[in-house]
C-alpha cells in the first residue's frame, strides 16, 4: 500500500455567521483524487463547510471563519487564508457546484467561456476546443452540439446542471466542491452526474454534499458525517 | 488586478461622500446665507413677526403659517380620500378594478405640479371664487384642494402596500372566526397597517409643505397672517420663488435662505420621524 | 344581519373615494385636452418659421414653443450627464461595498435630500452661482449649466436608490456564481449584477428624466427665462416647457397667448406620461428576457 498522498489539509476550522457558532475546530484531511462526502442533518452548515474551502463565505455580509486551511496543488502546501494569497486564483484551482443549477443568462457557449475569459483567454480556437472537450467530459456534448448558441436557461434541470459541472471544469480545477448536486435532479440525471463524479476522480479531488445514502454508498471513498457541530467520521 | 480594485472602490466610495456632501452642502449654504439676519440678532423679529417691508419688518411669520395651513388642509382633504382608495384597491375589489386603479394612481405620479396648478387657475379659482362670491378665488381652500390631489398618490400606493403585508395568517383567522369584512377591517388590518399609514401620513406632508408651484399658482400670496380658509395666504416656498427678484443686497432677501433653511429642517425632521414609524411595522 | 350593513358603508365610501379621486382626474386633464386640443399643431411649436430650419438650427423661432422644448432638452441631457454617473456609482457602492451600519447612514442621508423641497434645491444652486460669481468669475449669472447641476442634485437620491435596490434584489445564488468561477469584484459587478438588474436601474433613470422634464421651482431660481430662444452655450439662458406654462398662467395678455399655454401644458404631460410609459413597458419587457431561472 502505497503512502497516500494528502491533498487537503484542516486545521481548527470554525465558522460563524452573525456571530452564531455554526462549527468549530474542525480537523480533518482529505487524500488526493479520491471522493468524500459529507451528510447531516440540514442546516449544520454543510454549505459552510464547502464555502470556507474556496474562500467564497467572504461575499456573504456577516460570515466569519477561524482556523487554517492548506492545500497542496503541486507545489507543496499553500496557505489559502494567506493575506497574499490570490482568491480569484484559488478559485480557478477549486471549483464549485451548487445546490441548484446556476446558469448565467447567456448561450450554453457563452457559458462555458465565461470563466477562460475571467482569466484572460483569447484566443477562439483554443477556447472552443476547450468548450467541446468539457461538454464531452460532462456527457452533454451530444444533447447540445446543435444548439451551442441558445440560452442556457432553456436546459432542462438536469442539463443545467452538467452545464454548471462543465462549466466548473473548464479551468481545470485540482479540487472540485459540490454541494447537493442531484438533489433537484431527476433519476436518471443523477446517474449520469455520479458516472461523471466517477470519471472525474482521476483528475481531482471530490468533496461532496449528499444526503442520499445509496449515493454516498456508490460513490464514496470516504464517507464523513456533519452533526453537532463535528466533522467526524461515519 | 489589485491596484484596479482598488482603484475603482475608492471611486465609487468617492462618488457616494460627494453625493452625501451635497445634502449637508445645502443645509450649510442655507445656514450661512441667512447669518447675517442671526448675527444682527434679528432672527426673533424675523421669526415671529409680520412681513411689512415699507416698514422695515421683514418677519416670515405670515408665511411659516400659511405653509402650514395648506399643507395641513390638504392633508384633511386627502387623507380620507386615499384611505378610501387604498381600502378599494386592497380589500374591496383586490382584482381588475383595484389593480387598475394602482395603476392609474401611478400614473397621477407623472402628471407635472405646474400642470395641476394651471388647471387649478383656469378651472378651480373661478368656481371658488364664484361659490364663495367674495375675493379672488385664490384661497388657502383652492390651493389645498389642489395640493391634496398632489399628495393622494402618496398616501394611497403607502396605505396600500401596508395592508398588503398584513401577514395572510391573521386575516385566515380572522374569517375562520367568522368576521365580517369591516370588522377585519377595523379590528385587524387597520391597527396592524397603522405604522405603515403614519409613515404615509407623515411623508405626503412633508410634500405637501414642500411645493411650490400650487401655492404661488393658487393661494393668493398675500403677506397678511391668514385667519380662514378662504384668506389669501403665502407660504414659505413661494414667498422664495417671489423674492428672488428683490435686491440682492436688501435684508428682504436674505430672509429667503432663512426660510429655506426653516424648510429643509422641516422635511429633514419629517423625514426621521417617518423612518422611526416605518421602522415599527417591522 | 347588522353586521352587513357595515360591510355595505365600508365599500360604498372605498367606492365614492374611487370615484371622486378618479373623477376629479379626468375632470382636470378632460378640461386640458379640451380647451387645448385645438391649440396643438406645428405651429405652436414652430410658429412662422419652417420646421425644417428650426430643427436644424438655422433659423430662431419666434413665438413658438420650440425654444422652450429644445431647452428642456438640453436641461435634460446635461443635468443627466451629471446625475448618472455619481448617482450609478453611489448606488453600486451601497449594495456593494458599503458595510451595514454605514449603508444605513448614508441611506438616511439620501432619504433626507430626496426629501428638501425643490425650491429649497434651486435655491441651492442659486446660491452656488452667488459663490462661483464673487470667487471666480463675475460672468457667471444662473445658466443653463446651473440650472441642470441643480436638477441633477434633485434626481441624484432616486438615481441611487434605484441603483441600490436593484442591486440588492439579486438573489445570493446569482451573487455567487461569478466569483466561484473567479471573478473579482469588479468582474462580477459588471458582467453579471449590472446586467441583470438592467432593466430597473433604466426604469428608475427614465423616470428621473421625467422628473427633470417637468420641475419649475428648480429652474426658475437657477436661470430659466420666459423668452431666450435656444440656448447658444451653457453659460446662457434658456426657456423651458414647464416654466413656459408658469409665465402664461400669470402673464397671459390675450386669447392667443393663453392657447399656446394650453397646448404647451398638453403637451407637457404627453410627454411626461410618455416617459412614463417607457419607464413601465420596458421594465415589463427586459425582465422578461433577462430572467433567471430561479
Amino acid at each position: 500500500m502505497g503512502k497516500k498522498q494528502i491533498k487537503i489539509q484542516i486545521k481548527d476550522l470554525g465558522f460563524y455567521y452573525k456571530n452564531q457558532q455554526i462549527f468549530e475546530n474542525i480537523c480533518i484531511e482529505f487524500e488526493n483524487n479520491s471522493i468524500t462526502t459529507i451528510s447531516g442533518p440540514s442546516g449544520q452548515g454543510k454549505s459552510s463547510f464547502l464555502m470556507a474551502l474556496n474562500r467564497l463565505w467572504e461575499s456573504i455580509e456577516g460570515a466569519k471563519v477561524k482556523g487554517t486551511i492548506r492545500m497542496d496543488f503541486g507545489k507543496g502546501f499553500e496557505n489559502i487564508y494567506h493575506k497574499n494569497y490570490s482568491v480569484t486564483k484559488l478559485r480557478q484551482r477549486v471549483g464549485m457546484v451548487f445546490q441548484v443549477p446556476n446558469p448565467l443568462p447567456m448561450s450554453i457557449y457563452k457559458n462555458i467561456e465565461f470563466p477562460l475569459k475571467l482569466r484572460g483567454e483569447k484566443n477562439k480556437t483554443i477556447i472552443a476546443e476547450k468548450v467541446e472537450q468539457t461538454l464531452i467530459e460532462s456527457f452533454l456534448w451530444e444533447e447540445v452540439k446543435d444548439r451551442l448558441f441558445t440560452d442556457a436557461g432553456l436546459l432542462s434541470g438536469g442539463q443545467q446542471q452538467r452545464l454548471c459541472i462543465a462549466r466548473a471544469l473548464v479551468l481545470e480545477p485540482q479540487v472540485l466542491l459540490l454541494d447537493e448536486p442531484t438533489s433537484s435532479l431527476d433519476e436518471k440525471s443523477v446517474q449520469v452526474i455520479e458516472d461523471l463524479l466517477l470519471k472525474l476522480k482521476k483528475k481531482c479531488t471530490i468533496i461532496l454534499v449528499s444526503h442520499h445514502i445509496d449515493q454516498v454508498d456508490r460513490i464514496a471513498d470516504n464517507k464523513l458525517v456533519l452533526s453537532d457541530r463535528r466533522l467526524v467520521q461515519h | 488586478m489589485q491596484h484596479r480594485e482598488h482603484i475603482a472602490g475608492i471611486i465609487f466610495w468617492g462618488a457616494t461622500v460627494l453625493s452625501a456632501g451635497v445634502t449637508l452642502a445645502v443645509l450649510v449654504f442655507m445656514v450661512i446665507l441667512s447669518l447675517p439676519i442671526i448675527k444682527n440678532d434679528m432672527i426673533l423679529e424675523v421669526l415671529m413677526g409680520p412681513w411689512s417691508p415699507d416698514y422695515g419688518l421683514f418677519g416670515i411669520l405670515p408665511m411659516i403659517v400659511g405653509t402650514l395651513c395648506i399643507a395641513l388642509l390638504s392633508l384633511v382633504f386627502s387623507f380620507p380620500v386615499s384611505l378610501g382608495c387604498s381600502i378599494f384597491i386592497e380589500i374591496i375589489r383586490p382584482g381588475k378594478p383595484g389593480r387598475f386603479l394602482k395603476k392609474f394612481v401611478r400614473l397621477m405620479t407623472a402628471v407635472p405640479t405646474v400642470i395641476y396648478g394651471f388647471v387649478g387657475v383656469f378651472l378651480l379659482v373661478p368656481h371658488v371664487r364664484g361659490f364663495v362670491s367674495h375675493g379672488s378665488g385664490m384661497c388657502i381652500l383652492s390651493a389645498s384642494l389642489m395640493l391634496g390631489l398632489v399628495i393622494s398618490p402618496t398616501m394611497i400606493l403607502f396605505f396600500s402596500q401596508s395592508f398588503a403585508r398584513v401577514p395572510k395568517t391573521y386575516l385566515n383567522a380572522v374569517d375562520a372566526l367568522g368576521g365580517t369584512q369591516f370588522q377585519k377591517f377595523i379590528y385587524l388590518l387597520f391597527p396592524q397597517a397603522w405604522p405603515g399609514i403614519l409613515t404615509g401620513i407623515i411623508l405626503a406632508f412633508g410634500r405637501a409643505m414642500g411645493d411650490t408651484l400650487i401655492a404661488l399658482m393658487i393661494s393668493g400670496n398675500s403677506v397678511m397672517l391668514p385667519t380662514s380658509p378662504l384668506d389669501s395666504a403665502r407660504t414659505l416656498t413661494a414667498h422664495i420663488a417671489m423674492i428672488i427678484a428683490a435686491d440682492f443686497g436688501s435684508i428682504e432677501f436674505k430672509t429667503i435662505f432663512l426660510c429655506g433653511g426653516i424648510l429643509y429642517l422641516l422635511t429633514s425632521f419629517g423625514i426621521l420621524l417617518a423612518r422611526f414609524s416605518a421602522g415599527k411595522q417591522n | 344581519m347588522g353586521k352587513n350593513v357595515w360591510d355595505m358603508l365600508l365599500g360604498f365610501f372605498a367606492w365614492c373615494c374611487a370615484i371622486l379621486l378618479a373623477g376629479s382626474m379626468i375632470l382636470i386633464i378632460g378640461f386640458l385636452i379640451l380647451k387645448g386640443y385645438k391649440a396643438i399643431s406645428l405651429e405652436l411649436i414652430f410658429a412662422n418659421t419652417s420646421p425644417l430650419d428650426a430643427l436644424l438650427f438655422k433659423q430662431q423661432v419666434f413665438g413658438g414653443l420650440f425654444p422652450a422644448m429644445v431647452g428642456t432638452f438640453f436641461l435634460i441631457l446635461l443635468s443627466m450627464g451629471f446625475a448618472l454617473p455619481l448617482g450609478l456609482a453611489s448606488g453600486i457602492f451601497l449594495a456593494e461595498y458599503a458595510p451595514g451600519s454605514i449603508k444605513k447612514i448614508f441611506s438616511l442621508c439620501f432619504d433626507i435630500l430626496a426629501g428638501v423641497p425643490s425650491i429649497v434645491i434651486g435655491l441651492f444652486g442659486f446660491s452656488i452661482t452667488i459663490l462661483l460669481h464673487h470667487s471666480f468669475n463675475s460672468q457667471i449669472f444662473p445658466c443653463l449649466l446651473i440650472s441642470a447641476l441643480s436638477l441633477a442634485f434633485l434626481v441624484l437620491p432616486y438615481i441611487i436608490k434605484t441603483t441600490q435596490v436593484a442591486l440588492e434584489s439579486i438573489p445570493l445564488l446569482i451573487r455567487l456564481t461569478a466569483p466561484s468561477l473567479g471573478a473579482t469584484k469588479l468582474e462580477n459587478i459588471f458582467l453579471v449584477l449590472l446586467p441583470a438588474s438592467i432593466s430597473d436601474i433604466t426604469s428608475g433613470i427614465v423616470l428621473a428624466i421625467g422628473r427633470c422634464a417637468e420641475d419649475t421651482a428648480v429652474i426658475m431660481l437657477t436661470g430659466v427665462v420666459a423668452v431666450a430662444g435656444i440656448p447658444k452655450s451653457i453659460f446662457s439662458g434658456f426657456e423651458a416647457l414647464p416654466f413656459y406654462i408658469y409665465y402664461i398662467a400669470s402673464e397671459y395678455s390675450d386669447q392667443s397667448e393663453l392657447m399656446k399655454g394650453y397646448g404647451a401644458a398638453i403637451i407637457l404631460l404627453l410627454i411626461c406620461s410618455g416617459l412614463f410609459g417607457i419607464s413601465h413597458w420596458g421594465k415589463n419587457r427586459l425582465t422578461a428576457k433577462t430572467r433567471f431561472n430561479y
